[in-house]
């Protein structure tokens, strides 16, 4: 599985987002998810992908960017 | 000048369930809703829980960050709003709640986390600081009067209650939602209380643990749940042609300042006159008192003596009962459940029964509702009483709508 895919999976599986509506470059915001919500998804992905998000990333609004980010962490941090 | 104050809506969320109706029949008919809890790495207690589908309120995305506490205040103000038959309310209306520990599930989790995986979730102070309830509630029902928070332990919500009547009967606003909500049920704040030895033994029969004024009581039970009323001008209640409940007819606050948890009848005396003061009464119109009535030792002999010193010759005339019997302690939700158990209770003309005092505390001098389905025939005013940790005492008073 992609890591796009997994991320999918984890906004339907956390928030209940129905997963074919949810487009890679559309912003997150377009979902409802407030600054909030986001804050809790980060959490979440650091959990269940074993990444740490290096300080309160910016830049990352949409599900690309996310899993961009989320690869970049991955290969510059050994586990 | 003072404008009267109509209660026209009722919601609540609550150990017998969100139907204002079926939660007073229930408390009519002496049902308790007091059961074992033997979850999680906590002492064995007795407790009320309310069952609550928050799936009906919230979607998956909006909980997050949403403590129960929270989303038992949004289900319950808003059932209150319907109630009251209003669609949408005016945005200047105001929202006055109370609440004694605030997020206690979030307080739970964030703990846990710190000692266990050193990693705590993101939103746990926006779920657990105390103004969350009433944020959420403003936040859901879109309203920007004022938006206040009442942290006083078992007074909190009585005393939320009392200045949402008081900021309509000054003209400041011209409705609000009010009330409580407590949702602690968790491990920590269990064994905190039971620290305290205020919690009432288990027993054989959880559901009778809860025996206010019997001679053979043991403590409190805790409860947890939410309960909101609508409160406006009672002339724009007229105009509108809504059902009113009853009068908010008054209130009176005062603070021992003696001991921070053991209750002083000097204190309770001062609450009560202020209260029947306040609100043009004397005692022989009052017909019921929902009392504090915890079942701790001695939380119930001092109300008893207060009640017989306001009182004096005419206690005999006056029916007592603690609801607590059957729903528990709500603490700083219980003054706003326990106003919706009075208003019902003059709405109705009848009175719910002082369950599981099989033999009354010689100490306890005051006429207790013994029966189930006790129907009175002219309730013309009722008081409630929510006495605190900290000292302060709130009475309400209740009167029917004329």
């Amino acid at each position: 599985m992609t890591t796009l895919e997994q991320l999918t999976q984890m906004l339907h599986d956390k928030f209940d987002i129905e997963k074919s509506s949810l487009q890679p470059d559309l912003p997150l915001a377009e979902y409802g998810l407030d600054s909030l919500a986001l804050a809790e998804l980060l959490f979440t992905i650091e959990e269940e992908f074993d990444v740490k998000f290096p300080d309160r990333p910016e830049n990352i609004d949409t599900l690309t960017a996310l899993a961009v980010a989320i690869d970049q962490l991955r290969a510059s941090q050994p586990v | 000048m003072k404008r009267r104050v109509a209660i026209t809506g009722i919601g609540l969320v609550s150990p017998h369930g969100d139907m204002p109706e079926g939660f007073f029949d229930a408390l009519l008919a002496g049902r308790s809703a007091i059961t074992l809890w033997d979850e999680g790495d906590a002492p064995a207690a007795a407790v009320a829980r309310a069952p609550f589908d928050q799936a009906r309120w919230f979607t998956r995305l909006q909980l997050a960050g949403v403590d129960r506490v929270s989303q038992i205040a949004v289900a319950a103000a808003q059932m209150a709003r319907e109630d009251a038959g209003i669609d949408v309310l005016d945005a200047s209306t105001g929202v006055y709640v109370g609440t004694g520990m605030g997020g206690a599930h979030a307080v739970e989790e964030s703990f846990r986390s710190h000692y266990g995986s050193g990693r705590v979730p993101p939103l746990s102070v926006p779920a657990f600081m105390p103004n969350a309830p009433a944020a959420h509630v403003a936040m859901r029902e879109k309203l920007h009067g004022p938006v206040y928070t009442y942290s006083i332990a078992c007074a909190s919500s009585a005393v939320a209650l009392a200045e949402a009547a008081k900021a309509i009967a000054y003209g400041d606003i011209d409705c609000a939602l009010a009330g409580g909500s407590e949702a602690l049920l968790v491990p920590g704040a269990i064994r905190a209380w039971h620290a305290l030895h205020t919690l009432a033994r288990v027993d054989g029969e959880p559901s009778r643990a809860c025996r206010p004024f019997s001679a053979d009581r043991t403590g409190l039970v805790l409860g947890e749940g939410a309960a909101f009323l609508l409160l406006e001008a009672y002339d724009d209640a007229l105009a509108r042609g809504a059902r009113i409940y009853a009068e908010f007819a008054g209130s009176g606050v005062s603070c021992d300042a003696t001991h921070l948890t053991k209750p002083d009848a000097v204190g309770q005396v001062k609450a009560m006159t202020a209260a029947l003061r306040n609100s043009g009464l004397v005692p022989c119109d009052v017909g019921y008192c929902n009392a504090h009535g915890t079942a701790t030792a001695i939380g119930d002999v001092v109300e008893c003596a207060a009640l017989e010193r306001v009182w004096g010759d005419a206690i005999g005339n006056l029916a007592v009962s603690s609801t607590k019997s059957m729903h528990g302690h709500l603490l700083g939700a219980a003054g706003a459940l326990e106003a919706v158990v009075t208003v019902l209770a003059i709405h109705r003309a009848a009175v719910p029964p002082n369950m599981h005092c099989d033999e009354q505390d010689p100490e306890c001098r005051i006429t207790l509702v013994r029966e189930p389905g006790h129907a009175i025939p002219v309730l013309n005013a009722a008081i409630s009483n929510s006495f605190a940790f900290g000292g302060t005492n709130t009475t309400l008073v209740f009167k029917r709508a004329i």
